[in-house]
């Protein structure tokens, strides 16, 4: 019996001895790579055509929205009104978007990598649907910081002037922020149903439009409750009623408003609030599903 | 019925996907019940159900998720070489596929749009519509196939033209009504049974020449697509 030849080299392999970053860092990452992956960045030139083709159209008309005003002097637009008008790019950019997140990774199946960090699988769900609620929001919300920076200019009045503008910004600003929230979580929620990016991204396109015919009929139902109730249908009246009821004037002329919602302003609120709150939880049960196989 | 139609069909309803397609039909039937029901002036409920949803969302929705899927399922997951690799000509590949899709996307929407058309109107409406609609199904089955093969995004290049094109400018720019597949299965529709309910922005002959045009062409483009296709991985 010959005695064993072989040795282990001792080739310089080092142990990690700095300091070990925990859960948030992990779910800040996850949030700045998903906004990356929304905007196509770090990514080929044709993950970038969809996204800057929105951001184009997006931007160009809040360019022109801009230079009319400048013109005329006339307010085409409000903030809020800019956002609602936006609405079916929005939905594009979502249905967009959303496969991009989550889809990718559940079919090329990185999920058990992903969770053999130290990272709980809500917080992957969460922090994917903040980097989309981010990108939204800056959709809707780098146009109108276009809008408010040509008024401001051209404003007349000096320094209240655009004081005035900031005050209308800024409230645009929000509402932004609630479009992005409500379809951010409703589109992650059905795109985080399948694999298939193509799927994923009819799927959303199709819950948004099939819902929107919706309010339209129940709008002409011979009842004025039901009537009034009708924005709660979609998703995207459902944010326009939620405006309708906290920006007023903003929105529509005085009493288009009471006309559309009449006094169910607090249950457009809740409705948005229970949507959002609905979808977050839904989005999580799925991933404890999808963790667990 | 060739072995490609067999198996497109059983790439499409072997799934469970294909359910998710259901609930866009359901939706238009039970908003015409529910109008019919509550006595709503046909005249009111009509346009918004039969245009708003029937035309302008469940048929260019049904025949996109379906037109890209025939064909395009296969190339995402590479299994479109087994059927390349045999001895066929690219027609015979082309034009089952495009067959089945227009077959499944016509039906799915001609169901719930003859039960609209009849309780808005008369069943003369309704058949009016399922007929024009087959035809719309036609021409966006051979668009969206021939997209699957242009491109390797064909959903998203696909909701580029219903969403933006037919929905956001269609509404502002009337001149892009023209070359909308909607507005010429209106015009046909309207053409078979004339009602108030419908209102077609465009002729009837250019319709029909336009619908005509747009499937031959776009399958004679899948076909020559077909011919120099490269098989790549997924789009990073």
């Amino acid at each position: 019996m010959s005695e064993p030849t072989g040795v282990i080299h001792d080739i310089g392999y080092q142990r990690y001895t700095g300091p070990r970053l925990g859960r948030r860092q992990v779910f800040g990452a996850l949030w700045l790579h998903g906004l990356r992956t929304i905007f196509g960045l770090g990514r080929s030139a044709k993950a970038k055509i969809f996204p800057w083709l929105v951001i184009g159209i997006v931007t160009l008309v809040a360019a022109g929205l801009t230079a009319v005003r400048s013109q005329t002097g006339q307010v085409v637009m409000t903030y809020a009104q800019f956002a609602d008008a936006m609405s079916w790019l929005v939905i594009f950019f979502a249905a967009v978007a959303a496969p991009e997140l989550v889809s990718r990774d559940l079919r090329s199946g990185v999920l058990p990598l992903y969770f053999s960090r130290p990272l709980p699988r809500g917080d992957y769900a969460l922090a994917k649907l903040l980097a989309l609620a981010t990108g939204l929001w800056l959709l809707l919300g780098g146009p109108q910081l276009v809008m408010f920076l040509g008024a401001a200019f051209a404003t007349g009045e000096g320094l209240t002037g655009v004081r005035d503008e900031l005050f209308d910004l800024l409230p645009g600003l929000l509402y932004a922020g609630l479009w992005a929230v409500v379809f951010a979580s409703v589109g992650l929620l059905v795109a985080s149903l399948t694999g298939k990016r193509a799927f994923a991204a009819g799927g959303v396109v199709a819950v948004f439009l099939m819902t929107t015919p919706i309010v339209g009929v129940l709008s002409i139902l011979p009842s004025r409750t039901v009537n009034e109730l009708a924005l709660l249908a979609s998703p995207s009246t459902l944010v326009q009623g939620v405006g309708l009821f906290t920006l007023g004037d903003q929105m529509a002329p005085a009493g288009a408003a009471d006309e559309m919602i009449g006094d169910f302003g607090p249950v457009y609120a809740l409705g948005a609030v229970l949507l959002v709150a609905a979808c977050v939880a839904l989005l999580l049960l799925r991933y404890r599903k999808v963790a667990a196989r | 019925m060739s072995t490609v139609t067999w198996i497109t069909a059983r790439g499409l309803f072997g799934r469970r996907r294909f359910l998710m397609l259901l609930p866009l039909p359901a939706v238009l039937v039970g908003l015409a019940v529910l109008c019919r029901s509550l006595g709503v002036d046909p005249a009111e409920w009509g346009p918004p159900v039969l245009v708003g949803l029937g035309l302008a969302v469940v048929l260019p929705v049904v025949s996109l998720v379906v037109g890209t899927g025939v064909l395009g399922a296969e190339i995402d997951d590479g299994t479109v070489v087994h059927v390349l690799t045999k001895p066929l000509p690219r027609w015979q590949i082309v034009l089952p596929k495009l067959a089945v899709a227009t077959g499944v996307s016509a039906a799915t929407i001609a169901v719930p749009i003859v039960v609209a058309g009849v309780l808005a109107d008369s069943v003369r409406l309704g058949v009016a519509l399922a007929a024009a609609s087959a035809l719309g199904a036609l021409a966006y089955s051979a668009l969206f196939l021939a997209l699957s093969l242009v491109t390797r995004r064909p959903v998203l290049l696909g909701l580029v033209y219903v969403l933006i094109w037919e929905g956001l400018l269609g509404r502002f720019v009337s001149g892009t009504k023209v070359l909308s597949v909607q507005q010429w299965v209106i015009a046909l529709a309207d053409r078979l049974a004339p009602t108030d309910l419908l209102t077609g922005a465009v002729s009837v002959p250019v319709a029909a020449v336009l619908t005509a045009l747009v499937a031959v062409g776009f399958t004679a483009l899948a076909i020559d697509r077909l011919r120099s296709f490269s098989v790549a991985g997924e789009t990073s």
